[in-house]
């Protein structure tokens, strides 16, 4: 039974991990859409999230009949723990893609060039940090859980920058107030991004080591 | 003005939850119980061998005050050879012998003269199957106080210890009924209430609920978390949902060593020690 278990706990595990991959993907897309003004990328990242929210109910559904049929402790529990609190924020990553996507449709690539070099600049960062929270959530490994952290600094000192010329660009031109809010979207829904790969992160200090580690200073 | 939703919930709802929103909220969730700073037994390096085979080793373990303390490990670990020490049952088994020490509340039950029968009615013990004496519910219970001189009311003694056995209610109207004509659940609490009679200090429980079905089991761990209001209990299971359902303490032992003791809380979420990790999640051997 046990060793049943265990394969059950590897296949959930290698399943949740398929479904990572796939939202980083979606969130690679959904930037490609946006700073290339390309709506059928934009399409398709509306689709994949479809398929990452199914996939959501089916790995919730397993954690939920895992931990009713074996009522598992130790490494297993906080592993169980995980697997449904990073299930939460990959469906969550992926709605924010698919905000950050459906800007595509509205935002003129040239918007976004020139003085919002920095919103270009966050996108790769962004999708950076989540593809090594996705790597540490893989590898189970604390330092490259760690790494990730620290990157979440970066990210906020970017989205500051983008609010800040905003509020004052946005008082100098109140015609174009429709533009800098589809930039205020794309960057709040990269920011959100960020925190959600810094969720995972964090959550993989806890199925390594049980501590938990939201909530303080990194 | 303000309109009001139709889904704001209503006054009867209001005050069904009401009670609820009065209930106090645990200042610190899932916080473990307060160690209590009363130690009742004491092992000291204590080891314990059947011939020349260790099957305790230099096990130090401190049992707190009023707290379930469950002693969890595979077949053959020594668990219950441990437990039998604390009372000192094993001096029925010709071979053992002990080295280390063994402190009940400060004095060493090893020690030369020390009278183990006298220790016997102060650390009491329930075994794995259900031992009941071929005599009615009642003499099973006033039994052991009876020939230990017991001067008091014998009636109520035996009601008091059936109703802290949850027993009571169901045989108080046929006391001078057979023992043996009752379910082996409610056999057990009979021996349980037949080691509390003696008022004891410590109560031993060895595989308690191993020959009961499911519903009894709930009873008789419904029991446990009472009893520890009076009694300090240690119980050894096999079942390690029971040791994290019941117990405030976890001690883990294998082939005769004491590996890892902390909060049931602890063991059960974050084990210090890889093999308590491994056995707890059924990957050992």
């Amino acid at each position: 039974m046990t060793a049943h278990f265990v394969d059950l706990l590897d296949d959930l595990r290698r399943r949740s991990l398929r479904m990572a991959q796939l939202v980083e993907e979606v969130v690679r897309e959904a930037c490609e859409a946006v700073f290339q003004a390309d709506v059928e990328k934009a399409k398709r990242v509306v689709q994949r999230d479809n398929d990452v929210d199914a996939e959501e109910v089916e790995v919730e559904s397993e954690v939920i009949r895992l931990l009713a049929l074996y009522q598992p402790v130790g490494s297993d529990l906080r592993l169980l723990c995980t697997v449904l609190k990073v299930n939460n924020d990959l469906e969550r990553i992926a709605d924010c893609a698919v905000n950050v996507a459906e800007r595509a449709r509205h935002v003129d690539a040239r918007t976004l060039a020139g003085p919002y070099e920095d919103l270009r600049q966050m996108g790769p960062i962004v999708v950076h940090m989540l593809h090594n929270a996705v790597k540490a959530y893989g590898s189970q490994v604390v330092d490259d859980a760690q790494r990730v952290l620290l990157e979440e600094d970066a990210v906020d000192a970017l989205y500051g920058q983008i609010i800040r010329r905003l509020v004052a660009e946005a008082s100098a031109s109140p015609a174009k107030i429709a533009a800098f809010l589809d930039v205020l979207s794309v960057a709040k829904n990269l920011e959100r991004i960020a925190d959600h790969a810094t969720n995972i992160a964090e959550d993989v200090v806890f199925v390594c080591t049980g501590e938990i580690v939201r909530h303080r200073m990194h | 003005m303000v309109k009001v939703a139709e889904d704001q919930p209503t006054e009867a709802a209001e005050a069904a939850w009401a009670p609820m929103l009065r209930m106090p909220i645990p200042r610190v969730p899932g916080k473990p119980p307060t160690p209590s700073s009363e130690c009742v037994i004491r092992t000291e390096q204590l080891s314990i061998y059947y011939g020349s085979f260790a099957a305790v080793r230099e096990v130090t373990l401190e049992i707190p005050s009023h707290r379930v303390t469950a002693i969890i490990g595979p077949s053959g670990c020594g668990k219950s050879t441990l437990l039998r020490a604390m009372n000192r049952m094993n001096d029925f088994v010709p071979s053992s012998t002990v080295k280390g020490k063994l402190f009940y509340r400060g004095d060493d039950i090893y020690r030369p003269g020390f009278d183990p029968v006298e220790l016997r009615l102060r650390i009491g013990m329930v075994f794995q199957k259900p031992n009941p004496f071929p005599k009615s519910i009642y003499k099973n219970v006033a039994w052991g106080a009876a020939i230990n001189g017991y001067q008091g009311n014998l009636e109520e003694l035996v009601e008091r210890a059936l109703q802290q056995a949850a027993l009571w209610e169901e045989v108080k109207d046929k006391l001078q009924d057979s023992a043996y004509a009752l379910s082996g659940g409610q056999q057990q609490r009979l021996c349980i209430a037949r080691a509390i009679a003696l008022q004891p200090d410590v109560l031993l429980m060895d595989e308690p609920c191993s020959a009961l079905d499911p519903i009894a089991t709930a009873h008789i761990e419904d029991l446990i978390d009472k009893l520890k209001s009076q009694y300090t209990v240690v119980l050894v299971t096999h079942n390690m949902q029971q040791a994290a359902r019941v117990s405030d303490r976890t001690a883990f032992m294998y082939i005769g060593e004491l590996i890892e003791v902390n909060d049931t809380n602890v063991i059960f979420t974050k084990p210090g020690n890889k093999r308590t990790q491994d056995y707890i999640t059924g990957r050992f051997g």
